[in-house]
């Protein structure tokens, strides 16, 4: 499988969430989770040149964290090599309801979708079938 | 006796500047200034000046022009113009423009400076007041735009959580996996209760009254040690308190015990899981009508770059998930209210020292 996800949250009952519902759409996929943005970052600029060509990895980013949150995040990371940006798929999750957000969350070209929490096994299949088709994927 | 008015007269004429000054000088300070540079000088020395007098018709620039200039660089103190009757039409504009608050006629007589001064006294102190509210408010109204931003995700976020998990049991089939769901749930839902609970907090520290009375605090730290025996014994953490009370201290116990319950709490918490040697001391000490408190801990450490910020509303220095971001700025809010002070260092990885003191009411 060619799609993998990441999941940046400071709660670690939505990273069970996440998981489970990740894995329940396809037990196949594989998941790293991530507390700390920062961590997230580091992981993703390390992993850089080792990236296989057409692989995608969906990150499901929270907006509300402590230390590096989720705005901060996505200004590090449009910094990056657009040809790394390019593999990755950032969808931001949000509790909140305020339209402050969404507005914000509207200025990063690289966020291709933004969720509100709690995650929804109807949208995560959304998001996935985004991805598939975009990418020209196959489900084995 | 409340310190006298500080007043500035600005006129080229020397004799002018003295009869002012020989007439007014026992009820008010008056600075006298025979040119420009002279007169901005004085209110660049003198912040506090509450009342300048120019004469309207000097070489340099006119009194209107001189007052057009200082209502941006000085806009606090009032601005009364002395001219005589013939230049009137320029001060009517003046006037009208906001830049004078009135105008006496030349030559002037000593009842009407007086009334002037008390006049303008009094506008000045009604602007000052204004600006403090203005302060206030302005700080009040960032405050409740943070609160709503941080309610909308503090509150909803574990509830949030609580929802999905509600939603993702309906596929879970192993007793083992639901109950370490259970615990996760339980966790968002004790920080959804820490954080109400803080909530309280911050609002009774806004508004509430000091209630002063004797502390004893032999009995407080009794108290304390009861509280966190059991959290000291789970994590294995040596808890120490010393306390050396030799004199009474009046203080709001309330505020008091909010204070050393926020950072008792924090240098739990904030314990590194790998640290073989856990310790968390605290020290009450009273002295000299004084009390000191040191917390101690060897947990995880402030980053320097973060060290400023931890006394903000909502500011969270770690990710560990059962941060408010309201502990020590409710901290901060009681040690303003008892007139006490804090400072921190910290040290990664090594522990933080939080000393306080709080003089006795």
């Amino acid at each position: 499988m060619d799609l993998s996800f990441i999941v940046i949250d400071d709660t670690e009952l939505d990273h069970f969430i996440a998981k489970k519902m990740i894995t329940h759409a396809d037990k196949r996929f594989d998941v790293k989770s991530f507390y700390e943005a920062k961590e997230a970052l580091d992981y993703i600029k390390g992993k850089g040149p080792s990236l296989k060509s057409d692989a995608i990895t969906l990150v499901l980013l929270d907006i509300y964290m402590p230390l590096m949150n989720g705005y901060q995040f996505l200004e590090a990371f449009e910094t990056l090599d657009p040809a790394l940006q390019a593999k990755y798929f950032m969808v931001a999750l949000t509790s909140s309801h305020e339209p402050a957000d969404t507005t914000r969350m509207s200025y990063f070209k690289s966020v291709k979708g933004l969720l509100s929490k709690p995650l929804l096994a109807e949208d995560l299949s959304g998001i996935i079938m985004q991805v598939i088709t975009e990418n020209g994927f196959e489900l084995q | 006796m409340a310190e006298k008015t500080k007043i500035l007269y600005l006129d080229d004429e020397i004799d002018n500047l003295t009869g002012f000054k020989a007439s007014f000088r026992l009820d008010y300070q008056v600075f006298t200034a025979v040119n420009v540079q002279g007169a901005i000088d004085f209110l660049t020395q003198h912040p506090d000046i509450k009342i300048v007098f120019c004469d309207q018709r000097m070489p340099e620039k006119t009194g209107v022009e001189f007052f057009e200039e200082i209502r941006t660089t000085f806009p606090a103190p009032i601005r009364i113009l002395i001219t005589a009757y013939t230049d009137i039409e320029s001060v009517i504009g003046a006037i009208n423009r906001g830049n004078i608050f009135r105008f006496i006629k030349k030559p002037w007589d000593q009842a009407d400076i007086i009334s002037a001064i008390e006049e303008a006294s009094k506008f000045y102190h009604t602007n000052s007041v204004l600006t403090i509210k203005n302060e206030e408010l302005r700080k009040a109204y960032a405050e409740l735009d943070k609160f709503a931003y941080s309610v909308s995700h503090d509150i909803r976020g574990p509830l949030a959580g609580i929802l999905g998990a509600i939603n993702v049991a309906r596929e879970i089939y192993d007793v083992n996996e639901m109950k370490d769901m259970l615990f996760l749930m339980e966790k968002s839902l004790k920080k959804l209760d820490t954080y109400i609970l803080s909530m309280h907090d911050y609002y009774s520290l806004q508004r509430g009254e000091l209630r002063i009375a004797e502390v004893d605090f032999n009995q407080m730290a009794q108290e304390f040690k009861d509280i966190y025996q059991m959290v000291a014994e789970t994590n294995n953490i040596d808890f120490n308190v010393t306390v050396d009370q030799r004199e009474p201290f009046r203080s709001d116990i309330v505020p008091l015990k909010l204070v050393l319950n926020n950072l008792l709490s924090n240098a739990f918490k904030y314990q590194s899981k790998a640290n073989e040697d856990k310790k968390v001391e605290l020290t009450l000490l009273v002295h000299r009508g004084t009390l000191h408190i040191e917390v101690k801990d060897t947990g995880i450490g402030i980053l320097g770059n973060h060290i400023n910020e931890i006394f903000n509303l909502f500011y969270r220095a770690s990710s560990q998930e059962s941060g408010s971001g309201f502990g020590l700025y409710n901290v901060k809010s009681a040690l303003l209210k008892l007139n006490g002070h804090i400072e921190v260092n910290s040290a990664l990885n090594k522990g933080t020292t939080f000393k306080v003191s709080i003089p006795t009411k």
